[in-house]
């Protein structure tokens, strides 16, 4: 009884492992699968001539500014003299204005067109306004026109709109057309960085490598310099290499393995270092106060500043020129000072 | 019985108790204190769940206002399941001693048709879930917002954590996702033109909010109510939405360009990897889109959602996934990498344009997690080496602990056979795949250990691909018949219904003492998740390094990035990811201390001390300098000696005072000294 139950489990686990088949059957459900998943992919295709990507895999859509899609033949065919009607919007459009559709959904062509076309009059940055709410208005007017000219809402008032706006701000317009906005000069920058670390990392790996080469190089010089020379015998020498080669080697790979050691968490903080996390103790400190300087002098008190022109001391003092004065010097200064050094030298008279 | 830890009183519902449990908690009861972060490892079936379960329930009640909520964490629905057991228990057995009426509230959510239960979380002191609903920002929004900051969050079985948070914040996108995409937003427009006719007043309600600028979220942000969004980037809060997209009608207009620009990115014919700065810059360069507005996509898609009052929100993943990719990244600069395959490797005929964008770091997905809670404490069976989690999660832990088994006996026989009978050095590395003589001795190690062991044998190879070409050349060599005659044989499949049933069939000819060999991969379902215990594993074989696939792109940007960033080597991650899915694999056999098993590591690199030192502690300090470099024959007579002193009988009274202790001998002196050498710090 034992036995035959073992014997079904053994067939049975036989088939869970090993019968190609179950995998094959995947596979082809795959493939099909994918297939299906082609021909929506490639599904599109020219309105005119009806070839698809399918059928043609060379097939090349070219898209105008009205957003609808042609495919190359046609193009070269309907517009054989440089211009024409489109065949399903009836806009005047010239073979000059086709280019190559990038996207599935060709109005959105369209709009990247309209938009690029859009930005190059309204190209004000953040900085041109007072308040980012003044800017975020800004952005929503901008939008809208684009809206508008994508989906031939009101084009005409809208292209008499944008026109206006190139009138009035003619130049802040062509100031700008150089700047990049913040944000560009930021992703350039991130750009720069990542260019630089990278080339930073080649180099590093680089002048190991010639390192190394180096390295190898002298020992092997070094061994045949010593078989010139030396009296010993060619064996042990060659056994002395063989050790020297072989700590080279491990100096090497010890080298190689030496990545910057890091004990450092992001924070700064060592790794394994045990932190205290009571918070730190609060210094009781009295703060410092300023107190005026109080000099004691042995004589009569120095004149204050504002009695120097009234006693006449400045009369014997050389008066400021002009172009002293520019710096906020006045003799007053001066005298005050020599003034302040004379009566700290005095002494007591001792009778 | 009771236990007083430091000064604390905790319950716990079993007679007798581990020694290392014990030492555990008294490290659980210092993070707590600290209010810091953890990093414990102990050997599984040693009982963590229930030692981390009443320590930190004790820990609430004694100090209520320093711990408000637990947060338990697992991986998947089983172990949560465990985990609640576990709990119930813990809860009678305080009703029964403490004679008061329950007043903790505990909640599980495992499945989908519990999730909503947003009012209840926020009373609830206890919360198991899945890691998802922390670290996932998709679902971590309508989850996890509130949870009070003087939290306990405590990861289990976190040794794939990494993992987890990289895949969280990854975004594939297939051409049929941008199908679907499409789709979302022809609907979102139709929505928008029909509520024009009847509501407007809705919309422009929106769109007078968004001009204000997303004041609430920011004001929620800074009063400390939500746990931080990485998808919803601080800076974006401070700032108002963009004019170019605050109308309903402009905004979808943006996705559409944005959707086009993806379509025809993916109409690829070589494999393109770039960063996130140069995607921007193509971005504007091909359809004008800013950065700014990215920024923004993802709040102004959910404002939208709310306004048109959708309630099938998960009719519109495709779109919603969409707008988390564009910001995402256009907020990280770093940490993330964009891949884009035509084809997969395996089947380069095919066209099957795949955009990955895949997160490198996993500590932005963890990091808020780390700033909001007050402890955090990553937990698991197997997680040597102890710092390099700290090191790739980029966090600070107070403690770091590793915990070994005490055993009454060595129920566990790790073998490292490095050579085959006839001499030839075994391993599974590239250049000896196809090695007849490695295959041939890889099949005579399985025969043999078949004769040998009893019941059940589980063998592990490292990928499906190499099983497969291992199995069929063992069927040539007529090895597999041999084998039969000792045990039968179940494949782990990748399809899953197939594996469980070869499973349950397995488990079948274990129980009815047929005897079976089941052979799976690493890194497989089998290998996580399912336990072998006692009799439906007595050997653990290994066959090979589970070594990644290391020629995928993305794994070789994320090393790169590593080595950049973090300053670890590849080697070195990818030998550390190797050993913890090889210790995954053999832990499978041992579930606790009256179990035993083989575990034999065929490769002769296992015995290489860097293989060796990423091992768990608990694993390492069993394997002796005698059974390092074993031919296939020396390894059968160890396991011989090993089963036949295993199979003597085991009785509870022979554990009692060495592995089990009762309260009082826990409370002597001499084993309260002999606890403290358990925890290895490090």
């Amino acid at each position: 009884m034992r036995e035959c139950l073992a014997f079904s489990c053994q067939s049975r686990s036989f088939q869970h492992g090993f019968i190609p088949g179950a995998h094959l059957c995947k596979r082809v459900a795959d493939r099909r699968k994918n297939i299906t998943e082609k021909e929506k992919m490639d599904d599109q295709g020219c309105p005119r001539c009806k070839t698809t990507k399918y059928r043609n895999p060379s097939l090349k859509l070219m898209v105008n500014v009205c957003g609808h899609t042609l495919c190359e033949n046609c193009v070269e065919m309907l517009f054989v003299r440089g211009s024409g009607n489109c065949v399903q919007c009836d806009t005047p459009l010239r073979k000059s204005n086709f280019r190559v559709q990038l996207f599935e959904d060709a109005s959105v062509d369209k709009e990247v067109e309209i938009r690029k076309k859009v930005m190059k009059i309204y190209n004000m940055r953040e900085f041109d306004f007072s308040t980012l709410r003044d800017y975020n208005d800004y952005l929503e007017q901008v939008e809208d026109i684009v809206y508008n000219l994508t989906n031939n809402i009101d084009v005409e008032n809208t292209k008499l709109r944008m026109e206006q706006y190139q009138r009035e701000n003619k130049d802040t317009i062509q100031r700008n057309k150089a700047k990049l906005t913040r944000e560009q000069e930021e992703l350039e920058e991130l750009l720069l960085l990542e260019q630089q670390s990278n080339e930073q990392r080649r180099l590093d790996v680089l002048q190991e490598e010639q390192r190394q080469l180096q390295a190898k190089r002298k020992s092997k010089q070094a061994l045949l310099d010593e078989l010139e020379k030396s009296q010993l015998p060619a064996t042990i020498l060659l056994a002395q290499h063989k050790v020297r080669a072989a700590q080279l080697e491990t100096e090497i790979e010890q080298q190689k393995q030496n990545v910057k050691p890091t004990s450092l968490f992001s924070t700064g903080i060592q790794i394994g270092q045990t932190v205290s996390l009571q918070p730190l103790p609060k210094i009781q400190e009295v703060l410092y106060q300023y107190k005026p300087l109080q000099i004691e002098t042995y004589g009569p008190a120095a004149p204050d500043l504002e009695q120097l022109s009234r006693f006449g001391y400045l009369n014997h003092v050389r008066a400021a020129m002009p172009q002293d004065t520019a710096g906020g010097y006045s003799s007053a200064l001066a005298c005050y000072r020599a003034i302040q050094d004379a009566f700290s030298g005095l002494f007591p008279l001792k009778d | 019985f009771r236990l007083n830890i430091e000064g604390l009183l905790v319950y716990f519902p079993y007679d007798y108790i581990y020694p290392e449990q014990y030492s555990y908690m008294l490290e659980l009861k210092r993070t707590l204190d600290a209010k810091g972060h953890g990093v414990l490892e102990m050997p599984s079936g040693t009982g963590k769940t229930i030692s981390l379960l009443s320590l930190i329930v004790a820990y609430q009640k004694a100090f209520p206002l320093e711990v408000t909520k637990l947060i338990y964490c697992s991986r998947t629905v089983p172990e949560i399941e465990k985990v609640v057991e576990e709990l119930r228990k813990l809860m009678e057995f305080y009703v029964k001693e403490t004679g008061e009426a329950n007043n903790f509230m505990a909640l599980s959510l495992s499945s989908r048709k519990n999730l909503c239960i947003h009012p209840e979380i926020l009373h609830a002191n206890i919360v198991v879930y899945s890691y998802h609903y922390l670290l996932d920002p998709k679902i971590a929004d309508l989850v996890s917002k509130e949870l009070a900051k003087k939290s306990v969050v405590v990861f289990d079985e976190a040794h794939n954590i990494d993992n987890v948070c990289i895949d969280s914040m990854s975004v594939n996108i297939t051409r049929r996702m941008l199908d679907r995409c499409q789709t979302n937003v022809d609907t979102l427009q139709n929505t928008i033109q029909k509520i024009k006719e009847t509501d407007a007043a809705k919309l422009r309600e929106e769109y007078r909010r968004l001009v204000e600028g997303l004041k609430e979220a920011n004001v929620a942000r800074e009063t400390d109510i939500y746990l931080a969004n990485p998808v919803l980037p601080d800076e974006i809060l401070q700032e108002a939405v963009p004019g170019s997209i605050r109308t309903a009608e402009h905004f979808v207009g943006f996705l559409r360009r944005f959707l086009e620009y993806l379509k025809a990115r993916l109409r690829v014919q070589h494999v393109v990897q770039e960063s996130a700065p140069q995607f921007l810059k193509d971005i504007f360069d091909k359809v004008c889109i800013d950065r700014k507005p990215l920024r923004f996509c993802a709040e102004r898609l959910q404002s939208l959602l709310r306004t048109l009052e959708i309630a099938d929100i998960a009719d519109f993943s495709a779109v919603t996934l969409i707008s988390n990719f564009a910001t995402l990244v256009s907020t990280y600069s770093q940490g993330f990498t964009i891949i884009i395959e035509p084809f997969e490797d395996r089947t380069p005929t095919i066209a099957n344009p795949v955009l990955h964008f895949s997160c490198m770091d996993p500590s932005i997905a963890i990091k808020p997690v780390f700033q909001r809670f007050q402890s955090v404490v990553i937990t698991s069976g197997t997680l040597s080496p102890l710092d390099i989690y700290p090191r790739i999660l980029d966090f600070r832990p107070v403690t770091m602990a590793s915990f070994t088994m005490t055993l009454a006996r060595t129920c566990l026989c790790p073998l490292i056979v490095g050579r085959g009978n006839d001499q030839v050095a075994l391993s599974s590395k590239f250049e000896t795949r196809e090695d007849f003589a490695v295959i041939r001795n890889y099949g005579n190690l399985l025969l043999e250990m078949s004769a040998v062991v009893p019941d059940g044998i589980v063998a592990f190879f490292t990928s499906y691909v190499y099983m497969e070409n291992i199995v069929a050349s063992w069927y040539e060599q007529g090895i597999l018949e041999n084998i039969q005659r000792n045990k039968l044989i179940f494949i782990e499949t990748q399809d899953a219904a197939e594996t469980s049933m070869a499973l349950e069939k397995y488990q079948e000819a274990c129980e009815n003492g047929r005897g079976a060999i089941l052979l799976s991969v690493a890194r497989g379902k089998v290998s996580e998740g399912i336990d072998f215990v006692h009799h439906f594993g007595r050997a653990v074989i290994m066959f090979g390094v589970p070594y990644v696939y290391t020629q995928s792109r993305i794994l070789k940007a994320r090393l790169e990035y590593l080595r950049d960033q973090f300053q670890i080597r590849e080697n070195d991650f990818l030998t550390f990811d190797a050993m913890r899915h090889a210790a995954q694999c053999v832990g499978r056999a041992i579930r606790g201390k009256t179990d035993y098993g083989l575990m034999i590591f065929a490769d002769k690199r296992y015995a290489r001390a860097d293989k060796r030192g990423k091992l768990p502690r608990w694993i390492q300090e069993h394997i002796s300098d005698g059974s390092l470099n074993l031919t296939v024959d020396e390894a059968v007579q160890l396991s011989k000696h090993f089963l036949r002193q295993m199979a003597q009988p085991f009785r509870q009274e022979d554990q009692l005072g060495l592995s089990l202790l009762t309260l009082e001998q826990l409370q002597s002196e001499e084993m309260l000294q002999k606890i403290s050498q358990i925890a290895h710090q490090t």
